[in-house]
């Protein structure tokens, strides 16, 4: 009998304002100050975290899928006929782009390009982990990228979705919105055959789920019924309960009505236990980048789960009854977990549950 | 053709609402689908809103401020959840921009989805907006229903 096709994530690289590189990304201290990249003086909030020395998104993310494949140990051979699956912000650039990096990194398997908002880098990994278990394909190279920069700076501030005190705040109460952050990663996911080369996996990608809320065009549904949903989908794809999950990578923005129905939504999929698991959301660390979120924090939660190191909640100003949960306070928490789920949600309704494992 | 409540400016919402609903009253009457059945949102477009964007940019680099609505409109998952609130479609939501035939680049994830188990079905929305022209959209459901 031919054996189960198991993802592996055998090389990661990520970008943000806490650094560069993987390890990077561990910095426990929040990355935000004044934006100095544009002009925010007509602007409610004027903070982000971004990157001093951040090159343009195309030479970025170039830079990223590199640096991921050398740790993979992909020569140029084994980077021919490799899948790029990439997340960015949509319109006429975005396809353009996928093929100038294509092109620039050498690989030339099928392409496709996600502009699903904030579940965009996520569906893509979820994406490849079926591409590979299908058997269409042995190795994917996804990537995903976003710079802050002014046009969705403004249209965030016009919604009054920042935080306009400068802290993000996940599951807290005082929590006052997001803040925006630099975010490029690329990972490599190959299936357990393709990586008996000898090169040794950061982690596995043993669960995924995908589903939508079916409640409004963009508000989480409070009662996380759809979030609950991809959890429950990527824990059945691993064949593991709820206790198995040692480390959550929160969503959560630090909006009022997102944190509540993501707890919620943990409250559903992860019965009793939901009150108990470790969590944190680290985008009050690297701030909230958009289509690249669930790519950056993806890598993050493999690292965390390598280095049994689980990273801080920053910004806890004290507990907010709707979300009863484990919150990671102060400094990260020592572990020995061997699964940590990280979690995505999007306007439309869209939510996606990644289920990362120890290799 | 009527607006989309909360969508305002581009034609790139009201659009997709008329193409999607057309062609869910076909397979559903007046809806919602049924609970069972998930039915997952693909929608596919090289261009995006290129109205809302533009007027976006247009606004910014003047120094002025945007309308609070364009906040969502700027993102095509908005529309998509207008239409999974209003039909009760409890899918994946997925917007792609093609980067070869865009009804292959949607049916092949439809039938990825599918195969995953996380859709039963998938409407799969193709639209573009160009300069000096209408905006052209198609719609299709693909699969049947909820599966055994």
């Amino acid at each position: 009998m031919a054996e189960p096709r198991v993802v592996q994530l055998t090389g990661v690289h990520a970008v943000s304002a806490l650094g560069r590189g993987a390890q990077a990304q561990l910095a426990g201290t929040p990355a935000f100050g004044p934006v100095r990249r544009f002009d925010t003086t007509a602007r409610r909030v004027t903070v982000a975290a971004t990157l001093p020395d951040a090159g343009t998104l195309a030479d970025e993310l170039a830079a990223a899928i590199d640096a991921a494949c050398r740790v993979a140990g992909l020569d140029a051979a084994r980077r021919t006929g490799c899948a790029l699956l990439l997340a960015v912000h949509g319109g006429p650039a975005a396809s353009a782009l996928a093929d100038q990096l294509a092109v620039r990194c050498g690989l030339s398997g099928r392409i496709r390009v996600y502009t699903s908002a904030c579940v965009s880098a996520s569906t893509a990994v979820a994406d490849a982990a079926t591409l590979i278990t299908r058997g269409d394909v042995d190795r994917v190279v996804v990537a995903a990228g976003y710079l802050v920069e002014p046009d969705q700076f403004a249209l965030f501030d016009a919604g009054r979705a920042l935080a306009d005190d400068g802290v993000v705040r996940p599951f807290s109460t005082r929590r006052r919105g997001l803040l925006l952050g630099d975010g490029v990663a690329a990972v490599v996911l190959e299936s357990r055959a393709e990586t008996r080369r000898g090169v040794e996996p950061v982690a596995t990608v043993a669960g995924w789920g995908r589903a939508g809320d079916a409640f409004h065009p963009c508000q989480p549904d409070p009662t996380g019924a759809g979030l609950a949903r991809a959890i429950g989908a990527a824990l059945r794809r691993a064949g593991l309960p709820p206790q198995a999950v040692g480390y959550v990578n929160a969503n959560a923005t630090g909006t009022a009505q997102s944190d509540a129905a993501e707890a919620a939504a943990l409250r559903q999929a992860l019965d009793g236990y939901a009150g108990q698991v470790p969590i944190s959301s680290t985008k009050a660390l690297h701030g909230h980048a958009l289509e690249a979120s669930g790519l950056l924090e993806l890598v993050v939660t493999a690292l965390a789960l390598r280095h049994g190191e689980l990273p801080v909640n920053a910004g806890w100003a004290g507990p907010d009854e709707a979300c009863p949960l484990n919150v990671i306070l102060e400094h990260p928490r020592r572990a020995t977990a061997t699964h940590a789920l990280t979690l995505n949600a999007a306007f439309g309704g869209a939510n996606t549950a990644l289920l990362v494992g120890t290799p | 053709m009527s607006g989309v409540p909360g969508f305002v400016l581009s034609g790139f919402a009201p659009v997709v609402v008329a193409v999607a609903e057309r062609c869910l009253r076909r397979r559903y009457g007046t809806g919602p689908v049924p609970s069972q059945t998930r039915t997952g949102v693909v929608l596919v477009s090289a261009s995006g809103d290129l109205v809302s964007a533009e007027h976006v940019r247009e606004t910014v680099e003047s120094g002025g401020r945007v309308g609070p609505l364009f906040f969502f409109q700027s993102v095509p998952n908005s529309v998509a959840g207008h239409i999974a609130a209003r039909w009760g479609l409890r899918g994946p939501v997925v917007c792609l921009s093609p980067t070869g035939d865009p009804y292959a680049d949607g049916v092949a994830e439809a039938d990825l989805l599918r195969y995953d188990g996380d859709a039963d079905e998938v409407l799969l929305i193709l639209i573009e907006q160009a300069p000096d022209t209408p905006t052209e959209a198609v719609a299709v459901l693909l699969g049947g229903g909820a599966q055994p």
